[in-house]
C-alpha cells in the first residue's frame, strides 16, 4: 500500500512526527538543555515522536554518549515543567541519544555528524530525514552552514531542513550577508526561522479570533481603530546576559523580530487559505508596509531607554551599567518605544505604538487595540454625567502572557439614578475556558519543523522588513550619546516615552 | 443550600443569588469568573457525590453548566434540586473561576417531569452533552425528550457482557443532530495511535497489502467491546477484511484489552499493555515503551468532549462493529 496512513484519525490523535533524526549544534547550551531536550522528551512522552526517533547533540566538549544522556536526563527532570518523569520512556528516548564533540570548523566533525547519521538511517529507520537545528552563538552559524555543504550532508535519501534561531543579523546587511550563505547550501524552503514567541498558543489565537469570526474583522481598519499600542514588559533585569545584551539592546532583541511578527500578525490581510505560504506571504506583506522613517523623523518616533539603579520592595536593584559584564558607559537601550505606520489602506494613519523593556512594572505582553470614540456623545449633548470614565473608548486587549485571553472594555450605565458611565469589561480568558494543557512553544516549533509546516517560521523577506523598518532608529541611536540611566527600576520606562504618545493625542494604557 | 420544589426559573434564581454571594465572598481577591462553554448533563443512579470529583476536575478542561439528574428509589413523583458552584483557583491566579451546578433528584415515577425542566435549564446557545451512568434513564421512553436536547450521547460499554445488545441500542440512539460517544471507543485512541504511528514509517506502510491476521487478546470473564470496535476499525481503515482472531489471555478484575498483533508477509506488530498501564510496542526490532495513561472517566470525558461534532471514523466504526459482536 501507497500513500497516506490509512489509521490515521486527525479528529482524535495529535500530530505526529514521522521518522527522521535531529541534529542540535550547540547540544551543551542552555537552549538544548532547558527547551529542546525537556520538548522532546514531552514529545516521546505523548507517543508523537517515531519509535527510531534520534537526535545527534554536538558541541565541542568531548563527552561519550552515556555523560551526554545523563546531562540531558537531569535537564529534562528539572526542566519539564509539567509532565511526568516516566523512566521506560526516558530510556527508550536516550537510546536514540548520541554525541559528537569536534569544533565547527573542521571537517571531520562533519564526517563524524554525517556517519552517524548513515547508521541512524540503516539501524533506527530514519528514512535519511534529517533537520539540523543551529542552536549554537549567531557567530558559528555561516561555519555550521558551510560545513553541513562541504560534507554534503545538505543532501541524502530523504529531506534535509535547517532551523536558525533568532538574531537572524545584527543588521540588514548581515542578515542579507547571513542569507546569502545559507542559501548557498539549503533551498528557502529547507530554511525555518524560528521565532518562539510565533508558536506561543496565543499569537496563534490571532488568527483565529481575527479570521475565525465575523464581527471583528469590519472594524479592523483605519476608520474604527485609533491606535494599537503593543507591549512587552519583562520585570527582570539582563539576569547575567549583559555582555551579549549590552550588544544587542532592547529594539534589536525584542522589537526588530518577536513584536514586528505580532504586529504583523495583528494588522495583516487574511489570507485566502490557512497555508504556510499563504499566511506568511501576508505576514511578510504588511511587514513590507511599514513606512520606513527618514533620519530627521526618529527622534519623534522612537525613544531608548536604559534602567539605573532603584530600591524595589526593600530590595536593591542593581542599574544595568552595574550588571556584571556591562561595560560602565554603556549606550545599551533596555528600553524601546517605536512609533510605527503601515502604508496601506486598511492602516494609513493608524500608529502602531510598540515597546518593550527591562525591568519593568510587571511582566507582561499584550496588545491594545484602541477603538475610536463615539462619534457623538448623547450624553454629553443632555448635559448629563458621563462620569469619569464617560470619554473612554472601547479597548480591545489581546494578551499573550502571563494570562492569556481577550478583553472588551465597553461603557456602561452605573447602577443608580443617574446616567453616570463606567467601563466594564468581558473577559475571555484561554486557561479557563480552554482548560487543557497549552504546548509549550518549542513543542508546537519544532514539531512543525519536523513535519515541514513552516506557518510559524519566519522567511528571509520578512526578516529583511523588519530590519528595514528599524535601520533608520538603530543608525540614529548608535550616532547618539544618551543619557542614561533615564528611568528607574520598577517604572514604564522613560518619560519621553509617553510624551511621543501625547504629541498624537494618546496615552500608553497601563497594562 | 435546602432542596426546594423545582420550577426552572426558581432554579435560575438561585443560580443568580449563588453567584452574587460568591462574588460577595470573594471582595478580598480579584473576585469570581464563571466559565460556561456548553451544558453537560449527568445522568447517575447513585449519590451525586459520586461524580463531584470527575466533574470538578472536568469543568477545568471544558467549563460547563453542570445538571446532575439523580435517579432514586421510591415512587414520589415530585422533583427535587438544589444548586451549587464547582470553583477553581488556578494556579498563581487571584480570581476564583467556577462553574455551576444543578442538581435534581427524581424516581422513575417523576421521570415525565424531568424534559420540560432540562429544557428551561440548558445553557443558551450552546452544545448539550449527556453523559449516562444510568441504563434506566439510557432506555427509558419518558427521556426521550431530554436525550433529544443533546447533540452528544456519552455511554460506557465496559463490563457489558451482551455486545451485540449493547451495539443495537448505541445505534439505535444516533440520529437527527444526536451524536452518540461510547467510552469504550475512547479507551481505545492511545492503542489506536500506536498502530498508526508503526505505519508513520513508509517501509512500513508499503507492506500493509500483506497484513492478513490482526490477534485480539483479552483478558477477563468476557470479551469487552473493544473486541467488535477494533476489528470494524481496521476493517474500515483498509477498506477490505482481513483476518481476526480472538485470544483469551488470561483474568482480570473487568474485562480489558491485553494485547494487539499484527501479522502478515513483512509485519510483525505489537502493542501489549500490562494492568500497570506500561505499553510495549514492538515493530520490528524495535521496541518503545509508553504509558498508557490511567483512563478515568475524567480523561475519557475530557477526550469525547472535545469532540462535539462529527467523529466520521467512530461512526463508520459503528455501523461496521454488530459484525464482529
Amino acid at each position: 500500500m501507497t500513500g497516506s496512513n490509512p489509521f490515521q484519525d486527525p479528529i482524535r490523535f495529535q500530530r505526529r512526527v514521522r521518522p527522521c533524526a535531529l541534529v542540535i549544534f550547540g547540544a551543551n547550551g542552555d537552549l538544548t538543555k532547558r527547551k529542546l531536550i525537556p520538548a522532546l522528551y514531552r514529545l516521546a512522552f505523548e507517543r508523537r515522536l517515531p519509535p527510531g526517533f534520534s537526535v545527534i547533540g554536538n558541541s565541542r566538549t568531548a563527552m561519550p554518549h552515556e555523560t551526554f544522556r545523563e546531562k540531558m536526563k537531569e535537564a529534562t527532570r528539572q526542566f519539564s515543567e509539567d509532565t511526568e518523569f516516566v523512566d521506560s520512556i526516558w530510556d527508550d528516548f536516550a537510546q536514540g541519544l548520541f554525541y559528537e564533540s569536534g569544533d565547527l570548523r573542521d571537517p571531520a566533525c562533519y564526517a563524524a555528524i554525517g556517519h552517524r547519521l548513515s547508521e541512524i538511517e540503516r539501524t533506527r529507520h530514519s528514512g535519511g530525514n534529517v533537520l539540523f537545528y543551529l542552536s549554537t552563538q549567531p557567530s558559528h552559524y555561516t561555519a555550521v552552514i558551510d560545513g553541513l555543504g562541504g560534507a554534503g550532508l545538505h543532501q541524502g535519501n530523504g529531506w534535509r531542513r535547517v532551523v536558525v534561531e533568532k538574531p537572524f543579523g545584527h543588521d540588514l546587511s548581515s542578515a542579507r550577508e547571513l542569507d546569502d550563505r545559507i542559501h548557498q547550501v539549503f533551498s528557502e524552503d529547507e530554511v525555518y526561522r524560528i521565532d518562539h514567541y510565533l508558536g506561543k498558543e496565543t499569537v496563534q489565537n490571532i488568527l483565529a479570533f481575527r479570521f475565525g469570526n465575523g464581527i471583528f474583522e469590519p472594524l479592523w481598519n483605519r476608520g474604527y481603530i485609533s491606535n494599537v499600542q503593543i507591549t512587552a514588559a519583562e520585570s527582570i533585569g539582563v539576569e547575567g546576559r549583559g555582555a551579549y545584551y549590552q550588544e544587542a539592546g532592547a529594539l534589536r532583541d525584542m522589537i526588530q523580530n518577536h513584536l514586528l511578527q505580532i504586529m504583523a500578525t495583528v494588522a495583516m490581510e487574511p489570507p485566502a487559505v490557512f497555508e504556510s505560504n499563504a499566511v506568511r506571504n501576508e505576514r511578510a506583506k504588511l511587514l513590507g508596509s511599514i513606512r520606513v522613517l527618514r533620519p530627521e523623523e526618529v527622534a519623534a518616533n522612537a525613544v531608548a531607554g536604559q534602567y539605573g539603579p532603584a530600591g524595589v520592595g526593600g530590595q536593591q536593584l542593581a542599574g544595568f551599567r552595574q550588571e556584571e559584564g556591562v561595560r560602565p558607559q554603556a549606550n545599551t537601550d533596555t528600553y524601546a518605544a517605536v512609533t510605527f505606520f503601515v502604508d496601506n489602506w486598511r492602516w494609513a494613519g493608524v500608529p502602531f505604538y510598540i515597546r518593550s523593556g527591562k525591568r519593568l512594572a510587571k511582566r507582561v505582553t499584550d496588545i491594545a487595540i484602541h477603538f475610536n470614540d463615539a462619534p457623538h456623545s448623547p450624553f454629553d449633548a443632555a448635559g448629563m454625567d458621563p462620569g469619569a470614565f464617560g470619554s473612554r473608548p472601547n479597548l480591545l486587549i489581546l494578551r499573550v502572557q502571563p494570562e492569556e485571553g481577550i478583553s472588551l472594555r465597553f461603557l456602561s450605565k452605573q447602577p443608580g439614578s443617574g446616567m453616570t458611565l463606567r467601563p466594564v469589561s468581558m473577559d475571555f480568558k484561554y486557561g479557563s475556558s480552554f482548560g487543557v494543557r497549552s504546548p509549550a512553544a518549542y513543542e508546537t516549533l519544532l514539531v512543525d519543523a519536523l513535519t515541514g509546516d513552516a506557518t510559524l517560521y519566519t522567511r528571509q523577506d520578512m526578516v529583511e522588513a523588519s530590519w528595514r523598518a528599524v535601520t533608520p532608529i538603530l543608525d540614529a541611536w548608535t550616532a547618539t550619546k544618551f543619557d542614561f540611566p533615564n528611568y528607574t527600576a520598577g517604572s514604564w520606562g522613560p518619560a519621553a516615552s509617553e510624551a511621543m504618545l501625547n504629541r498624537r493625542g494618546h496615552s500608553w494604557r497601563t497594562p | 443550600m435546602a432542596a426546594a420544589p423545582i420550577r426552572p426559573d426558581r432554579i435560575l434564581r438561585e443560580l443568580d443569588e449563588l453567584w452574587v454571594s460568591l462574588g460577595k465572598e470573594q471582595e478580598s481577591s480579584d473576585g469570581v469568573l464563571r466559565a460556561c462553554a456548553m451544558t453537560l448533563i449527568v445522568c447517575t443512579e447513585e449519590s451525586a457525590g459520586d461524580v463531584g470529583e470527575t466533574l470538578g476536575m472536568l469543568v477545568r478542561d471544558h467549563p460547563a453548566r453542570l445538571i446532575v439528574l439523580r435517579l432514586a428509589a421510591g415512587d414520589d413523583p415530585g422533583l427535587k434540586a438544589r444548586v451549587l458552584a464547582q470553583c477553581w483557583m488556578p494556579f498563581g491566579r487571584r480570581q476564583q473561576i467556577c462553574c455551576e451546578q444543578i442538581e435534581i433528584t427524581m424516581t422513575a415515577a417523576g421521570l415525565e417531569g424531568v424534559p420540560p425542566v432540562i429544557r428551561g435549564l440548558t445553557a443558551p446557545d450552546l452544545p448539550v452533552a449527556i453523559w449516562f451512568r444510568s441504563r434506566t434513564l439510557l432506555t427509558s421512553p419518558e427521556f426521550e425528550p431530554v436525550r433529544k436536547m443533546a447533540n452528544k450521547l456519552i455511554v460506557d460499554s465496559a463490563g457489558i457482557a451482551d455486545l451485540k445488545g449493547q451495539l443495537d441500542l448505541i445505534r439505535g440512539r444516533c440520529g437527527g443532530d444526536t451524536r452518540v460517544a461510547d467510552l469504550a471507543w475512547t479507551r481505545l485512541t492511545p492503542w489506536r495511535e500506536s498502530v498508526a504511528a508503526i505505519f508513520d514509517d513508509p517501509q512500513r506502510l508499503a507492506r500493509l497489502d500483506g497484513l492478513n491476521k490482526v490477534r485480539i487478546c483479552y483478558q477477563g470473564a468476557h470479551r469487552p467491546m473493544a473486541t467488535c470496535y477494533l476489528p470494524a476499525w481496521f476493517r474500515h481503515a483498509l477498506g477490505r477484511p482481513v483476518g481476526i482472531e480472538f485470544q483469551y489471555a488470561g483474568d482480570s478484575p473487568r474485562a480489558r484489552l491485553y494485547r494487539l498483533a499484527l501479522e502478515g508477509e513483512g509485519l510483525d506488530l505489537s502493542v501489549t499493555v500490562e494492568q500497570n498501564r506500561r505499553a510495549e510496542i514492538h515493530s520490528g526490532q524495535l521496541a518503545s515503551h509508553s504509558v498508557f495513561h490511567s483512563l478515568s472517566d475524567y480523561e475519557l470525558l475530557r477526550e469525547e468532549l472535545m469532540v462535539l461534532g462529527h467523529d466520521p471514523v467512530f461512526e463508520a466504526v459503528l455501523n461496521l462493529a454488530p459484525e464482529f459482536a
